[in-house]
């Protein structure tokens, strides 16, 4: 099977809806000739000129709103950010009017608009290029927030993303644009809310998001070698998010552990630790534990920014803390 | 001290790149701004240049030109004049060790366990995991004992298990892991029923909130609850004790099954209108209702001889005469007195026994002979305005017919001239077991004395 970073296969899945369903169109800074800071729109601009890729001025706000306007009225719009930091600037038309299109028309609006943006600490982007922001999302009823952790999924996601009829983030881990991974020729979707279980283990369960997913993955070689088997749990949507597959895993596992590197308080983490406790009680042999990253603005300098992302050896470090409790 | 000169990340996504060209050689001295190297990344030819002045070295093991070096890998060192190189001074590279080999010499803490927690008063409280709690219910493991080995002397699963073979052998009868539902398991509590009883009775299925309630019901029936005032109290009779014995033994060995159908009776009423006006028989009993069916279930009976079969040990019987008991309501109880051999008796004999033995039996004076041998019952409960029921199976026979009250309905008589008329209706109630006998001949049993009702004459034969 032939081979794709998850860029490309993202853009795929955007040249594939884009030919099939006249209606999307992508707006964002640099997206048109320039093809995207990150390569996102690469080729797409000659392929569907400027109407469709439109390059826009610095102000977010203004063609969120603009965009959502779109969306009520029958397009499909994409709103490409580059740095999904500078969503911020477009909350109040974001959630005040995006989120609750929908239900103030009591559905008769349909809100089809993706945002996508690249997140994540780890390129030296410095604190204004460096955050996620997931957890604010999720708090808000109406979006769709998906987090994508590999090519295979980044494709699958994007193009069900881009079929549906709810605000969907998009969310790009920057550590994880380049990488590779095998993508089918033939189309196909992956449905939100269905988490992947991307190793099988007995000891205890690990859920991971977005860049984490690999270090985990690293960590839990090295258990291996220990005869400790840890099962990997990506749920690849925050919002809806798969709580059963969590629960089944900790009813064969009964200890979790909870790897993102966004901030702790009232994070994921802490959202699935309280449904876990809620929902499988009964099936925890030891407190659910989370490892976050520091709760701090993320530094430029890469030594420190370093110091504040969960890395192999912290990962390894939490999961022989569970084990232990 | 020697700056390293690494790879630059040249892009957002740039994670390698490939050496190109040296512009300075090892021994040359830069300045700031001056180019030093030639980078091909993803997108482009890059120049880098240096960010200190200093002399450049290039150790001899540096990647080689037109070779692939992640970003931050080490290419060459930039060092003040009389300062020492790395690579001068030993082979090794100045470069980060790997993850993994710094994780393979990283020791591994081990875990100090406290025995347990005391509480304030100095008494000792173990302290146990959710699931632990859990496993241990499920195991019937006494887990106040048990020594736990989490965190803080906390027991966990393992703690459990293991403290499962050490404990005393009745727990370990009872060790099935029970599988028992959420709600199974508060009714339990609530009820205070022993699931480790309940699940070694109930085997390998989940444990239901139903299997619950009965085993807490059964369990009530016992003289065990406190008196109350203004509760009667008696002692159960003879009658109530055996009648109590042989129904829980029917619905617990047999597998009843109970068939329900609605016969047009008008017939069978005109016969008996007929039989009660025949004035020559004024001095002899008027054969009732259940004379009739009991002669008719004969009938049937003698063709269908599985429904008049008993187990006998390993083989099943089918009795040669055909034993009717009829269930009578008396002051001491339900009495089943029996006529015997009806096959070979007219109906006026069936009539003039059934008599007698129903009069003996309202009077007290019915002897334990009266009662024996019956092969299929008959219950009627039709005088109750009852409409149909479940009989249950009166041991060793094999199936018991159920009369329902006899009543005049509008019913369609012809449905393609749309033509209704008033018939006199009965339901009849067959239960059968399913053990000795199948659904579709007991079906088709049942058919036939519908048949023979709504068809008297076709019985009259004999």
């Amino acid at each position: 099977m032939r081979e794709l970073t998850f860029t490309a296969a993202a853009r795929e899945a955007l040249t594939e809806e884009m030919a099939r369903d006249s209606r999307i169109f992508v707006v964002g800074e640099g997206i048109g000739v320039r093809g995207g800071n990150f390569n996102t729109t690469l080729g797409l601009y000659e392929q569907y000129g400027p109407m469709r890729l439109r390059d826009t001025p610095i102000v977010e706000r203004g063609f969120v709103g603009m965009c959502t306007g779109a969306a009520m009225t029958g397009a499909r719009p994409v709103v490409d950010f580059m740095f999904f930091d500078f969503i911020l600037d477009s909350l109040g038309e974001l959630i005040n009017q995006t989120a609750k299109m929908q239900y103030m028309s009591s559905g008769r609006l349909k809100m089809p608009i993706v945002l996508r943006g690249s997140i994540g600490i780890g390129s030296a982007s410095a604190t204004h290029h460096s955050g996620s922001y997931l957890p604010m999302f999720v708090n808000i009823p109406g979006f769709r927030v998906v987090i994508p952790t590999n090519p295979y999924d980044a494709k699958g996601l994007f193009k069900t993303a881009l079929r549906g009829d709810d605000p969907v983030l998009f969310l790009e881990h920057k550590l994880l644009l380049n990488s590779k991974g095998h993508v089918p020729e033939e189309e196909y979707f992956i449905p939100f809310g269905q988490a992947a279980i991307v190793r099988e283990g007995q000891h205890a369960t690990v859920v991971a998001l977005g860049s984490m997913v690999r270090k985990v993955q690293e960590a839990c070689d090295e258990l291996a070698k220990e005869g400790v088997s840890i099962e990997v749990i990506d749920p690849r949507t925050i919002a809806p998010l798969d709580v059963a597959t969590v629960l089944q895993s900790v009813h064969k596992t009964g200890r979790l552990l909870i790897v993102d590197e966004n901030f702790g308080p009232c994070g994921i983490g802490a959202e699935l630790s309280a449904q876990v406790m809620e929902s499988g009680f009964d099936d925890l042999d030891a407190p659910v534990m989370r490892l976050n990253g520091l709760h701090t603005p993320t530094p430029y300098s890469p030594a420190l920014e370093a110091a504040v992302v969960p890395n192999t050896q912290t990962i390894l470090q939490a999961i022989r803390d569970l084990l232990a409790e | 001290m020697a700056t390293e000169i690494v790879m630059p990340r040249l892009g957002w996504t740039m994670e390698e790149g490939t050496l190109v060209e040296w512009l300075k050689h090892d021994g040359d001295t830069v300045k700031v701004g001056e180019i030093m190297f030639t980078v091909e990344s993803d997108k482009a030819l890059n120049e880098v240049e240096a960010f200190e002045d200093g002399i450049l070295r290039i150790p001899p093991d540096s990647p080689a030109l037109g070779s692939v070096i992640p970003v931050g890998g080490l290419i060459a060192y930039l060092v003040k004049a009389g300062e020492s190189v790395p690579f001068e001074k030993s082979s090794t590279p100045a470069a980060a060790q790997s993850p993994q080999q710094s994780l393979a010499t990283a020791p591994s803490q081990p875990v100090t366990i406290a025995p347990t927690i005391s509480s304030a008063n100095g008494h000792v409280m173990p302290t146990i995991s959710p699931r632990a709690r859990r496993i241990a219910d499920e195991l019937g493991v006494d887990w106040k004992t048990v020594t736990g080995s989490g965190r803080s002397g906390r027991i966990i699963e393992r703690d459990v298990r293991a403290a499962l073979s050490q404990q005393a052998a009745p727990a370990a009868q009872t060790s099935q892991p029970v599988e028992i539902s959420p709600v199974a398991r508060r009714a339990a509590q609530e009820l205070g029923v022993d699931l480790n009883e309940l699940g070694a009775k109930i085997g390998d299925r989940r444990i239901t909130r139903e299997d619950v309630e009965q085993a807490a019901a059964s369990r009530s029936s016992a003289p065990v609850s406190p008196p109350t005032v203004g509760d009667t109290r008696i002692p159960i009779s003879r009658v109530r004790k055996i009648t109590s014995e042989r129904m829980s033994a029917s619905s617990q060995i047999t597998a009843s099954v109970t068939l329900t159908t609605e016969v047009d009776a008008t017939e069978l009423v005109k016969l008996r209108k007929q039989l009660k006006g025949d004035a020559s028989a004024a001095n002899r009993p008027v054969p009732s209702y259940n004379d009739l069916l009991a002669k008719l279930c004969s009938v049937a009976l003698a063709e269908m001889p599985m429904l008049n079969a008993r187990f006998e040990g390993d083989e099943i019987v089918m009795s040669a005469s055909v034993n009717i008991g009829l269930a009578v309501d008396t002051e001491r109880g339900l009495l089943v007195p029996v006529v015997r051999d009806v096959q070979s008796k007219s109906l006026r004999q069936v009539a003039t026994e059934s008599a007698a033995l129903i009069e003996s039996a309202r009077a007290g004076s019915l002897k334990a002979d009266d009662m024996r041998a019956s092969t299929f019952s008959i219950s009627n409960l039709g005088m109750y305005e009852i409409d149909a029921f479940t009989p249950i199976i009166n041991l060793p026979e094999c199936a018991i017919l159920g009369i329902g009250r006899i009543v005049p309905k509008i019913v369609v008589v012809d449905a393609e001239n749309e033509r209704t008329a008033i018939r006199h209706m009965m339901f009849l109630s067959l239960t059968f077991d399913h053990r000795l006998v199948d659904g579709a001949p007991s079906a088709r049993f049942l058919q036939r004395i519908k048949q023979f009702i709504e068809q008297p004459y076709l019985w009259l034969v004999g």
